[in-house]
């Protein structure tokens, strides 16, 4: 019981946090939504038939996902190590598995509201249709949320620095959007670049996310992939943590 | 036997070594309940490695260490329960409110004191809603003593919480000392200052090299010196050991 009200406590400390930093709120929020925009100024239907906004929404998503947890993220728990934040909590009771998931929980709640603004522009300005499989979508969102989350929780763990959290964070993320589909459609994308995108992280939330949002069957493998991708990186943060 | 009975704090043999050299080298101490006992000796003397050990955030290499009659190691969940600590150089973030801190400290233990209680006894109140970087250093000393004392603790560790704080503000900050021990928290308190010293311990011990050159009442100390001052009788203590 402690251990929860303890968590949520946390949580919402830290959701206030991380709001009161302008630039993750604008990562979050602002920034995606202005991709967005620029992306459905032409709204040209995908190869394949698909239409462009029922895409672009569930890609986005994963690059809000994937911007908090392997950059926003990372920075926040390295500056808590460098300013010695994490030293004074570590003479409390608080475990590292309640700070990561405080983190991680407070991270993707507003990963979740920028994934939520996008998708009330999307249905106020571009038609955007409604999730052919809404239980799928909460699911490949979640598993998204965690998968991507405990590689952030990882490279939180091994970086010395917020400023070196950031250039790292940064270098993972903008390569792995562009390859796995979350900023281009997978269908543009040439074959050579698909494989190698396929191999990030990235990859099976954006392919799960919208698979659900078109309501068409959903891969096993790319829902299996991030599941262990959560449980490999997540213990192998718990290990490399240090306070 | 009653003596036995009253130690709540018991390190004998501790040895501590760094990279550098060895930071602790056989040091052996008895706090009583309910004492406020000193250590004091130059920097690099090994204080904050001995209360470190003592309140678990470091690994002996050697020598036993029984707070509260627990393992600070084996036994760090229980423990942590019943210490507070203030810790040298140890932060919040600075967007964190007093108000908040309080509260999300409180939560990490099982049977908090009430936070707002505490928030009023410390004067903290009218500074609930101010961010921690704005606090003088003053204020955040009376928040950093507020957070050692919100989990109820049987005993804190105050390590140099007056090293910064201008003349007054120590004045203020003594009384606050006083205030712990009067609810009958033991306190150990790590310090520069010879005059704060002999105002407030019941007891303290000298260090120097790692070592515990002296221990006693800081009457004793003077006239065990055949000093005037325990000033006088420290830098005696001091001189003989580095002679």
């Amino acid at each position: 019981m402690t251990h929860m009200k303890g968590l949520t406590q946390v949580v919402a400390v830290e959701l206030k946090l991380v709001l009161r930093e302008p630039m993750s709120a604008f990562f979050a929020l602002a920034f995606p939504a202005v991709m967005l925009w620029v992306k459905m100024r032409s709204d040209r239907p995908l190869p394949g038939g698909v239409r462009a906004i029922d895409a672009t929404v569930p890609m986005l998503g994963v690059f809000i996902i994937g911007l908090t947890a392997l950059t926003v993220l990372p920075a926040t728990l390295a500056q808590y190590r460098e300013r010695r934040v994490l030293k004074r909590l570590r003479a409390t009771p608080a475990s590292p598995v309640m700070l990561f998931g405080a983190q991680w929980a407070a991270h993707m709640l507003l990963a979740a509201s920028g994934t939520a603004l996008l998708i009330v522009i999307g249905l106020a300005g571009y038609r955007l249709a409604a999730p052919g499989n809404p239980a799928g979508v909460l699911l490949a969102w979640a598993l998204g949320a965690l998968s991507l989350g405990s590689v952030g929780l990882l490279i939180g763990a091994l970086v010395p620095s917020g400023r070196a959290a950031t250039v790292i964070g940064l270098g993972l993320f903008f390569p792995m959007a562009f390859l796995s589909g979350a900023v281009i459609p997978r269908e543009n994308l040439s074959g050579s670049m698909r494989a190698i995108g396929d191999l990030t992280p990235m990859a099976p939330a954006v392919q799960a996310l919208r698979e659900g949002w078109a309501g068409v069957a959903m891969s096993p493998a790319a829902l299996g992939v991030m599941a262990a991708i959560s449980v490999v990186a997540g213990g192998l943060a718990l290990r490399a943590f240090r306070w | 036997m009653i003596l036995k009975y009253m130690t709540v704090i018991e390190i004998d043999g501790l040895r501590k070594g760094y990279r550098g050299g060895t930071a602790v080298d056989g040091v052996s101490l008895r706090v009583g309940r309910g004492e406020i006992f000193g250590i004091a000796g130059p920097n690099g003397a090994g204080k904050t490695t001995v209360v470190e050990c003592a309140s678990g955030l470091r690994r002996p290499d050697g020598g036993t260490v029984r707070v509260l009659g627990l393992d600070p190691q084996t036994d760090r969940r229980w423990l942590l329960q019943r210490v507070g600590a203030q810790l040298q150089e140890a932060a919040l973030p600075d967007a964190i409110t007093v108000g908040e801190a309080l509260r999300m400290y409180a939560s990490f233990y099982d049977d908090p004191a009430d936070w707002r209680a505490l928030m009023d006894q410390w004067g903290l109140t009218e500074r609930r809603r101010t961010g921690f970087g704005k606090l003088s250093g003053g204020w955040k000393q009376r928040l950093f003593i507020a957070l050692a004392l919100v989990g109820r603790p049987e005993v804190v560790f105050l390590d140099e919480l007056t090293t910064s704080l201008d003349p007054s503000a120590r004045r203020t900050t003594w009384g606050l000392i006083r205030d712990i021990r009067e609810r009958g928290v033991t306190v150990v308190l790590v310090t520069h200052f010879m005059d704060e010293a002999e105002a407030l311990c019941d007891r303290l011990a000298i260090m120097d090299r790692g070592r515990v050159v002296a221990t006693g009442t800081p009457a004793g100390l003077i006239a065990e010196g055949r000093c005037r001052s325990l000033d006088e009788a420290y830098f005696a203590l001091i001189t003989e050991n580095e002679g």
